[in-house]
């Protein structure tokens, strides 16, 4: 085991983390999906969000299985399985809300607040793959993970107006508000999970140090 | 040659007790197994015996001028005052246990060298106090040339990986150089061995020790460590393994698990003073105080009755 460490030079450690690059830059690609698929109302690309979500789902199998099979010393493993299942909770909550976006006739006034939250979840999630790509460096995530912070808040400025223009939307069936309001709920909480991934990350980050 | 029994039943206990503190945080960190510590552990333990154990013989052997059956009580005597302040919970150390054995056997005989005894306690006592000063320093040396040349995180992990073992298999062989003495240096002084055969018999009875039961002491030493962080880990096994080798080149027999404590409080000592147990210094200074005395006076009794 200590020779095959040391000979190996890490490559079922490097192997993960090409894995885990890999979901993240899937989750940035499914973000965009989700973003054109709005702004065009192309339901066929919101269908494509739900596939990638299944590919995401089967690298997080690889990765846990390749993380338990000895990759990365074990005090590390779980803060990493739990990073790579935070992601993978995007990946769900981007498949529910596009689900709900399929069920329903979203409102034009509503439409326009919509497309400038999915684009900021798209920044987001660029910015949680240049965190990641600086913590594999070992340099100092507070900027990053403070721009992740300003991109969420920014998302819960627009989530009030959003929430006030949706009170003004005249509702004539209980399910058609109820998926409504479920819908803006998942799009606007994708960033809160975003923003729990980079914390993980900055854990990571230091207990390594 | 019956009489060497009574080292090899000491240094098989000292096997079984202190190869815990060799990979007992690289255990718990998850990164060594159970069995390939015991083994790297027996291997150079016994490797150290053979090359530096003849080091720390001349002073054990010179304490007191002993007859071969001085010298197989003296070591009973001590083995018996580890095995009863062990099962106390008491953290005892076979170097205070032995010397205390051959000066309570010299004050019978009226031969026992106290100048030699100022050097050992003074040791003694910078033994937790290197073990502080080389964690503190290697916590701060290490932390700024890993930051500044290994800031992968895949690196770093291969780092920590492989130097916990390393510094183990030091450590292993620090144990050895140094602690032999403990076990057989007593026979070297009575004419009843040779260095280069006491300290491969001394070896051998560590090694039988950690073989055999190292692996239950780890277990049970593992789960009351608190688990450290690889970085942590690699720091303490390394200034214990400093530490005793630097006393082996002094050429006194300290104790590893004195060497290990004032390791953990070096590092400690870099989160603050306040992640240090008070009551756990209180404990571990009781059985520094204990041990020599009580291995001493049953070295008394044990020559007064057999004479």
């Amino acid at each position: 085991m200590f020779l095959e460490k040391v000979f190996s030079r890490g490559k079922k450690e490097k192997e993960v983390i090409g894995d885990i690059t890999k979901q993240i830059k899937l989750l940035c690609t499914a973000c965009g999906f989700f973003k054109t698929a709005l702004e065009t109302d192309n339901l066929s690309l919101m269908r494509q969000v739900m596939d990638i979500e299944r590919a995401g789902d089967s690298i997080r199998r690889d990765i846990i299985s390749r993380i338990y099979e000895g990759a990365f010393l074990p005090y590390l493993r779980p803060d990493l399985c739990k990073f790579v299942e935070i992601v993978d909770n995007i990946f769900d909550l981007l498949e529910d809300t596009g689900y709900r976006y399929l069920d329903l006739k979203l409102p034009e006034q509503l439409r326009g607040e919509c497309i400038q939250v999915a684009f900021l979840n798209r920044r987001i999630c660029e910015m949680l793959l240049i965190t990641f790509e600086s913590m594999l460096k070992g340099e100092d995530l507070r900027e990053k993970i403070l721009a992740i912070r300003i991109y969420e808040k920014k998302i819960d400025d627009i989530k009030l107006d959003l929430i006030r223009d949706a009170r003004k939307i005249e509702i004539t069936n209980f399910w058609e508000g109820e998926i409504l309001s479920q819908f803006l709920s998942c799009l606007t909480s994708i960033s809160d999970v975003i923003e729990d991934a980079s914390d993980h990350l900055q854990v990571i980050h230091v207990s390594m140090k | 040659m019956w009489k060497v029994i009574s080292g090899i039943f000491l240094g098989w206990s000292l096997g079984a007790n202190d190869s815990a503190n060799i990979f007992g945080t690289g255990i718990t960190t998850g990164i060594v197994k159970y069995q390939t510590a015991i083994l790297l552990t027996a291997i150079f333990v016994l490797i150290g015996s053979i090359i530096e154990g003849s080091k720390c013989m001349r002073i054990v052997s010179d304490l007191s001028r002993l007859v071969s059956i001085e010298a197989f009580l003296c070591a009973l005597a001590a083995a018996i005052t580890m095995t009863i302040l062990t099962y106390f919970a008491i953290p005892a150390s076979t170097s205070q246990a032995i010397i205390g054995a051959v000066i309570g056997a010299g004050i019978l005989s009226g031969s026992a060298d106290f100048s030699k005894l100022i050097k050992i306690v003074a040791c003694w006592i910078l033994t937790p106090i290197g073990g502080m000063i080389f964690g503190y320093l290697l916590y701060h040396g290490l932390k700024f040339i890993f930051d500044k040349t290994i800031p992968s995180l895949t690196y770093r992990n291969t780092i920590y990986s492989v130097g916990i073992i390393v510094a183990g298999c030091y450590g292993a062989y620090s144990l050895g150089a140094n602690n032999v003495a403990n076990v057989t240096g007593i026979y070297v002084g009575s004419g009843l061995l040779s260095c280069q055969m006491a300290a491969f018999i001394g070896g051998l009875s560590i090694a039988s020790g950690t073989l055999t039961y190292g692996k239950k002491v780890i277990i049970t030493v593992g789960k009351g460590i608190v688990p450290l962080d690889p970085f942590t880990a690699l720091v303490t096994v390394l200034a214990e393994a400093l530490t005793l080798h630097l006393f082996t080149q002094i050429g006194v027999p300290v104790s590893s698990s004195q060497a290990v404590v004032g390791a953990v409080v070096g590092v400690g000592i870099v989160g603050g003073l306040r992640t240090v147990n008070p009551k756990m210094l209180v404990k571990i200074a009781v059985g520094w105080l204990m041990t020599p005395f009580a291995a001493g006076l049953m070295t008394i009794v044990f020559i007064y009755f057999t004479s």
